[in-house]
């Protein structure tokens, strides 16, 4: 009971500072906009108004965008984490996101009109990514040990990674620019009239996680005995890959690779939560993942008149470290 | 309980015949064999993951291959021989994970499911542990969490695969005593394959010996065999 009462205290805080985060997000960036404005952009906006523009074309979409990324990425490292018994899984190790940057940077270049589309976009990145998934879940059937099949999603990266620097070498320049903005990574790349498209992704992704809940809190116990408890293993191993490829690479597709938000924030729920309850750890991750992408990006955003920080770069700074403690502590 | 009459079993080429034994409710049964006798392949059988080459495993007159999963976590549980813990499982979270084929869709534990968990960690008496971890806890004692599991799915039968092997004498002596007391007040039909002759000999429960020369399992009433006849047959 007492623990309950205290998960209940911490969601009661996260789901206060979540919108005041939020606000401070939008308020924040080079142009200082009276509230007035944002409140007009809402509710009764004038195109000619450049504040009222910035409002609803940029710091809005990307607020949603830190939201999408942020709660999102976190949800899938739980499912990756608890589907391969492994507390340093996450899209990014394993090698989904880069599965999805390669079919992103293939289909681009193919010239082919549909995905030049945003659709177009969203589908190769979910098929890269659910090939890729796929993939690394066939590699863990074979590979039993933890360490070995991270170094198999490692290296799937590296060999993506070198032939998206083939891609980049062939491109003209002006596309080499895009893609070298776009692999930094920003919440910025997303405009407004996309955001109905990505929501409706993001929400069938989330809710799909809901009706797995039970069988993920028995995958934690490994596949054996989640069988012996009823648990359909082999169709659900697919479907957790299949919500990871929708989420990674929607989130993939246009904000760039963001790492260490699928790897960190899930251990940083556990730490906090103390359970294996899904049902909490799922909403931990919505809420923290969202809260820590936003924070990040009002640093990026507050030192923008004066150094560009890629936010993949402020992610993983901290990111990094935080692993590192988490590795330690498990050899302790 | 289960029937096993002319029955084949392994992979591809057979490992083992039963020619007619039949496990009954409110007994306990050792299995015996060497290592690569057929004694894992033979649980799997049972458990419904390997079907047998010849025969049809019986489980209440229904062969298990046509249970549906659901049926099949209701009528059979699986104690591993090692259960690691998970971090931040706690030990009650553990149990009552065996309710899951019991549970609605998103899992959530009703009154009389909470009921049956409590009655198990009272009966193992495990108070003490139920808010500790799994990982903070002995070997021993993870292993009694893990029986405590399987007795809350409320299965007719219980299988545990080897589950002494990583235990001390008196933790050993303890499970086995345990399990002898559940498959007696609790009715069920429980399995234990072991690699410790003297324990199951001690335990005064009946064998189930796989002869890995004749490849045949063979049922033996408790306290029918001498460690050296045991020794015979079996290896």
């Amino acid at each position: 009971m007492n623990s309950k009462k205290k998960n209940n205290i911490v969601f009661l805080f996260l789901v206060i500072i979540l919108p005041i985060i939020a606000l401070f997000h939008l308020f924040s960036g080079e142009i200082a906009i009276p509230f007035s404005d944002f409140y007009s952009a809402f509710t009764d906006f004038d195109s000619e108004n450049t504040n009222q523009i910035i409002v609803k074309e940029f710091r809005f979409p990307r607020l949603m965008m830190g939201i999408i990324a942020g709660g999102g990425l976190s949800v899938t490292g739980l499912l990756m984490q608890t589907l391969f018994n492994n507390p340093l899984a996450g899209p990014d190790v394993l090698g989904i996101s880069s599965g999805s940057s390669l079919f992103v940077a293939f289909t681009l270049m193919s010239g082919i009109p549909f995905f030049n589309s945003d659709f177009g976009t969203i589908i190769s990145a979910l098929i890269g990514a659910f090939a890729f998934g796929l993939l690394i879940l066939a590699f863990s059937m074979v590979v039993k040990s933890h360490i070995s099949l991270l170094l198999i999603g490692i290296m799937l990266g590296s060999f993506t990674g070198a032939f998206v620097s083939i891609v980049q070498t062939i491109s003209n320049p002006e596309d080499l620019k895009m893609f070298i903005m776009w692999a930094m990574g920003s919440l910025q790349h997303v405009e407004s009239s996309q955001l109905p498209i990505i929501i409706a992704f993001f929400i069938i992704g989330i809710i799909s996680c809901f009706f797995v809940v039970k069988s993920l809190n028995a995958l934690v116990l490994g596949e054996n005995q989640a069988f012996m408890l009823g648990v359909q293993v082999k169709y659900i191993r697919i479907i957790l890959i299949a919500i990871t490829a929708v989420l990674t690479g929607l989130i993939t597709a246009f904000c760039g690779p963001i790492a260490f938000v699928g790897l960190a924030v899930p251990n940083l729920v556990k730490l906090l939560f103390k359970t294996q309850s899904h049902r909490i750890l799922l909403i931990g991750c919505l809420l923290i993942g969202s809260i820590f992408l936003l924070v990040c990006d009002i640093f990026v955003q507050l030192l923008e008149s004066s150094i560009h920080i890629p936010i993949n770069a402020l992610t993983s700074i901290i990111g990094a470290p935080f692993v590192i403690l988490i590795v330690l502590k498990r050899l302790a | 309980m289960i029937d096993l009459k002319q029955i084949e079993i392994g992979h591809k080429s057979p490992l083992l015949t039963i020619d007619n034994i039949q496990l009954l409710k409110g007994k306990m049964y050792a299995l015996i064999g060497a290592n690569g006798s057929g004694k894992t392949t033979f649980l799997q059988s049972i458990i419904g993951i390997n079907k047998p080459l010849k025969g049809e495993v019986i489980i209440s007159g229904e062969p298990i291959l046509k249970l549906n999963r659901i049926q099949k976590a209701k009528t059979i549980s699986f104690v591993g021989s090692k259960f690691d813990g998970v971090d931040y499982l706690k030990t009650k979270d553990f149990i009552a994970l065996g309710r899951t084929p019991y549970t609605n869709a998103i899992g959530r534990l009703s009154v009389a499911d909470l009921k049956v968990v409590n009655e198990t960690i009272e009966l193992l008496q495990l108070q003490v542990l139920q808010d500790k971890f799994t990982t903070e806890l002995s070997d021993g004692e993870r292993q009694l969490s893990a029986i405590a599991r399987a007795i809350t799915q409320q299965t007719d039968i219980i299988i545990l695969d080897e589950p002494t092997a990583f235990l001390d004498y008196a933790n050993r002596k303890k499970v086995m005593e345990l399990m002898k007391k559940i498959s007696i007040e609790l009715n069920k039909c429980v399995i234990v394959s072991s690699h410790d002759l003297e324990l199951c000999l001690e335990s005064e429960i009946d064998l189930l010996v796989v002869s890995k020369k004749r490849k045949e399992l063979t049922f033996h009433r408790a306290n029918s065999l001498t460690k050296s006849e045991l020794i015979e047959i079996g290896f």
